[in-house]
C-alpha cells in the first residue's frame, strides 16, 4: 500500500474513532459487548482451571494457550479486518455502490466504514487469557517460540479473515449468505477452545479439512506444547498453519476480486 | 475528446428465477428453477458531447439506474462498450472513478457518523486534491449551495435537501470532468430544488462539466437539458433535443387566432391544420409529423393572416412525455 494510502487510512481510523467517542455510552456499550460476547470463553478458561487437570492428553496449561491464541487472533480480526463480517447489509443498503465510485480499493473501504470499538473489549479479554496462558505455561519461551507464537496469532488472524471474506464475497451475489457468517462466528466460538482430538474423528477431521478451524489455534497449539505429532493430521501441515492462513486469506481475496467483477448490484 | 461519454450497443442481462403461484409452486421452483433472462439494457447507443448536459429519461424499470450504473463502472456490460472521458468504466473502475462524480439521490456517499467537513477532508486525500484548491473550491460550492451553516453537522443528523446538497459538493470536490446524476432533486423542496438546478447550470456553463441527469422531474429538464435521451424497457427509444421530442409526441399545441376580418378565407398552412373556425375565431394544430414547432406556427399564422388577437395552447413537458411514454409502451 503507498505511503498515501497508509496515511489516507489512518486518517479516515482517526476520524471514526473519534465519531465512535462523541457517543460516549454506545462507545462503552460497545466496549462491554466485546468483553461479554466472550463471556463462554472466560467461563470455559475458568471451569478448566478450577475443575481439570487436562483435558485430551493435554495439561491445563496448555489447553489455555489455545483459547488465549484464538481470542487473540479474533481479537485483531476484529480490529484490522472484520468489517467484512455482515456486509450483506451494506450490499443491501446500496454501500458498495458508493464505495465503487470511489479510487480506493473496496476492500479496503469496507474496513475503514466505521471503528470497530467492540474489538477493544474482544483484545482486552484476550490479552488477559493470553498473560494467564503464558503464566501458568511450563514451557521455555525461547525467541523461535515466542516468533512461531506471534506468527501463529497473525495467521489465525489473516484465516478467521480468509473464512469471512469468503462469505462476503458470496453475499456480493447473494445477501442472504451473511447468515453463513454468522453460523462460521457462532462455530468459531464454539469449537475454536478445545483441543479437537476430544471430538468424534469425523468432526476433528470437517474442522480441519473441511471448515479450516483447527488452523486457528489448536494447530499451533498443539506445535508449540509439543502435542504436534497427537492431531491426527501430518505433523508438517499442523506446524505450517501461520502459512495455511496466509495462503488461505490471499486465495480469498482473488475470490473476492472475481466475485466483485461479477457484482450486479441491487435495485437494479 | 476529454470529458464526452460513448455508449455502443450496451446490454445488461440479469438472470432471475421465476416465481410460480402459490405454495406448490414456491416448492416447484425450489426443486426445478425456470431461469429468465431479463434485458435492464437492450443494446444501447449515445454519445454525449464534452460539456454537454443530458437528460436521460424514461418511466420506472426503463434502465436508467442500470445504465448509469454501467458508465460509473458499478456494473458490468453483458456486451457493448462504454467510454467515459476515454477510460472503459467497469475495466478501469478506479481510474475511471477519478474522472467522474456521482450523486444517486436516494443514497449518501458520504461518512454516516462524520461532519460534513470532515467527509470532505476525506475526500480530498483519497482524491489526492492540493489543500489550497480544496479550499478554494469549498468556498465555490459553499457560495452556489449555502454549505456552511451545516458543514459541522454529522451527515446523519442532516436534511435531505442539505444531504444531497453536500453530496453534490463531494462529487465535485476532485474537479471530475464527468457528472452522473441519479434523481439528484428527489424529496426536495422547490427552493432547494432551483438552488441545486442553478448549482448544475453553472457546473455546465461556467466549469464546462459533462452531465448525464436521470430525472422525472420534466421542469428540471426543461430548464437544465438541451438534449434527452428516452429509454424504455431497457431499449433506446429516442434521441434527440427537446424541440424534436415535441414535434414527435407533443402533438397538442393550439394557435387561436381572431382574424381583422371575420370574412377572410382560411386554409390549412404548410405543416399547419385547420381545427375550427368560428366567424373570426380561428383554431390552427399541428398537422403530421412534419409539424413546426408551437412558436414556428405562431410565426406563420401571423405572417399569413391578418388578426388581432392571438393565444398559444402549449402541451408542457410533463404531457409530451407522457405521451412518449404511452407510445414507448405500445411498440
Amino acid at each position: 500500500m503507498p505511503v498515501n494510502a497508509v496515511r489516507t487510512a489512518w486518517r479516515i481510523t482517526c476520524l471514526n474513532f473519534r465519531a465512535q467517542l462523541e457517543y460516549r455510552t454506545e462507545f462503552l456499550m460497545n466496549i462491554a459487548i466485546g468483553a461479554i460476547w466472550q463471556v463462554s470463553v472466560i467461563v470455559f478458561a475458568t471451569v478448566l482451571l478450577t475443575r481439570f487437570t487436562g483435558m485430551g492428553g493435554w495439561d491445563t496449561s496448555d489447553v489455555l494457550l489455545i483459547p488465549a491464541t484464538r481470542m487473540l487472533a479474533h481479537g485483531l480480526f476484529v480490529l484490522f479486518l472484520g468489517r467484512v463480517h455482515g456486509l450483506g447489509r451494506s450490499i443491501q443498503e446500496g454501500r458498495i455502490d458508493a464505495y465503487l465510485l470511489r479510487p480506493m480499493p473496496v476492500y479496503r473501504q469496507v474496513q475503514l466504514q466505521y471503528f470497530p470499538t467492540n474489538a477493544i473489549g474482544d483484545l482486552t479479554v484476550a490479552m488477559g487469557l493470553m498473560v494467564g496462558a503464558l503464566g501458568r505455561s511450563h514451557l521455555d519461551w525461547t525467541a523461535g517460540r515466542i516468533s512461531y507464537l506471534i506468527a501463529a496469532i497473525l495467521g489465525g488472524l489473516l484465516l478467521e479473515a480468509a473464512l469471512f471474506t469468503a462469505v462476503a464475497s458470496a453475499s456480493l451475489r447473494f445477501p442472504a449468505a451473511d447468515y453463513w457468517g454468522r453460523w462460521l462466528e457462532e462455530l468459531l466460538g464454539t469449537f475454536g477452545s478445545y483441543p479437537l482430538n476430544v471430538l468424534p474423528r469425523a468432526v476433528g477431521g470437517l474442522l480441519t479439512y473441511g471448515l479450516p478451524l483447527a488452523f486457528v489455534a489448536y494447530f499451533p497449539a498443539a506445535v508449540l506444547t509439543g502435542h504436534g505429532h497427537t492431531t491426527g493430521a501430518p505433523y508438517w501441515l499442523a506446524a505450517a498453519s501461520p502459512l495455511v492462513g496466509l495462503v488461505a486469506y490471499l486465495l480469498s481475496r482473488f475470490l473476492w476480486r472475481w466475485s466483485l467483477g461479477h457484482y450486479t448490484g441491487v435495485n437494479g | 475528446m476529454i470529458g464526452n461519454i460513448e455508449v455502443r450497443g450496451l446490454t445488461r442481462t440479469f438472470h432471475t428465477t421465476v416465481r410460480r403461484p402459490g405454495f406448490a409452486g414456491a416448492l416447484r421452483s425450489l426443486v426445478n428453477p425456470e431461469r429468465v433472462a431479463k434485458h435492464a439494457v437492450s443494446d444501447i447507443t449515445f454519445d454525449v458531447a464534452a460539456g454537454e448536459l443530458l437528460a436521460l429519461l424514461g418511466p420506472n424499470g426503463a434502465g436508467k439506474s442500470t445504465t448509469i450504473k454501467m458508465l460509473t463502472g458499478i456494473l458490468t456490460p453483458t456486451s457493448g462498450e462504454a467510454r467515459v472521458a476515454g477510460v472503459v468504466p467497469y475495466r478501469e473502475r478506479e481510474r475511471n472513478a477519478r474522472n467522474i462524480g456521482a450523486v444517486f439521490g436516494q443514497r449518501t456517499q458520504l461518512w454516516w457518523d462524520l461532519p460534513v467537513r470532515e467527509s470532505f477532508a476525506i475526500l480530498r486525500d483519497i482524491y489526492d486534491v492540493p489543500e489550497a484548491e480544496h479550499a478554494a473550491r469549498l468556498r465555490e460550492f459553499d457560495e452556489l449551495l449555502g454549505l456552511s451553516s451545516f458543514s459541522d453537522t454529522r451527515v446523519r443528523h442532516l436534511s435531505l435537501g442539505q444531504r444531497v446538497r453536500c453530496d453534490l459538493a463531494a462529487a465535485l470536490l476532485h474537479d471530475p470532468p464527468v457528472v452522473f446524476l441519479d434523481e439528484p432533486t428527489i424529496g426536495m423542496d422547490v427552493v432547494v430544488k432551483e438552488q441545486v438546478r442553478e448549482f448544475l447550470r453553472h457546473q455546465v456553463a461556467e466549469r464546462g462539466r459533462t452531465v448525464l441527469l436521470t430525472t422525472h422531474d420534466m421542469t428540471e429538464v426543461e430548464r437544465l437539458a438541451e438534449r434527452v435521451v428516452l429509454v424504455n424497457h431497457g431499449r433506446l427509444v429516442l434521441d434527440g433535443t427537446l424541440d424534436e421530442i415535441r414535434r414527435t409526441f407533443g402533438s397538442t399545441w393550439q394557435v387561436r387566432a381572431t382574424l381583422a376580418d371575420p370574412h377572410t378565407p382560411v386554409g390549412p398552412l404548410p405543416g399547419i391544420a385547420l381545427i375550427r373556425r368560428d366567424g373570426p375565431q380561428v383554431v390552427f394544430g399541428p398537422d403530421g409529423p412534419a409539424a413546426p414547432t408551437v412558436h414556428q406556427a405562431l410565426k406563420q399564422v401571423i405572417e399569413r393572416y391578418e388578426v388581432t388577437g392571438v393565444a398559444v395552447d402549449e402541451a408542457d413537458l410533463e404531457d409530451v412525455m407522457r405521451t412518449a411514454y404511452a407510445q414507448a409502451e405500445a411498440v
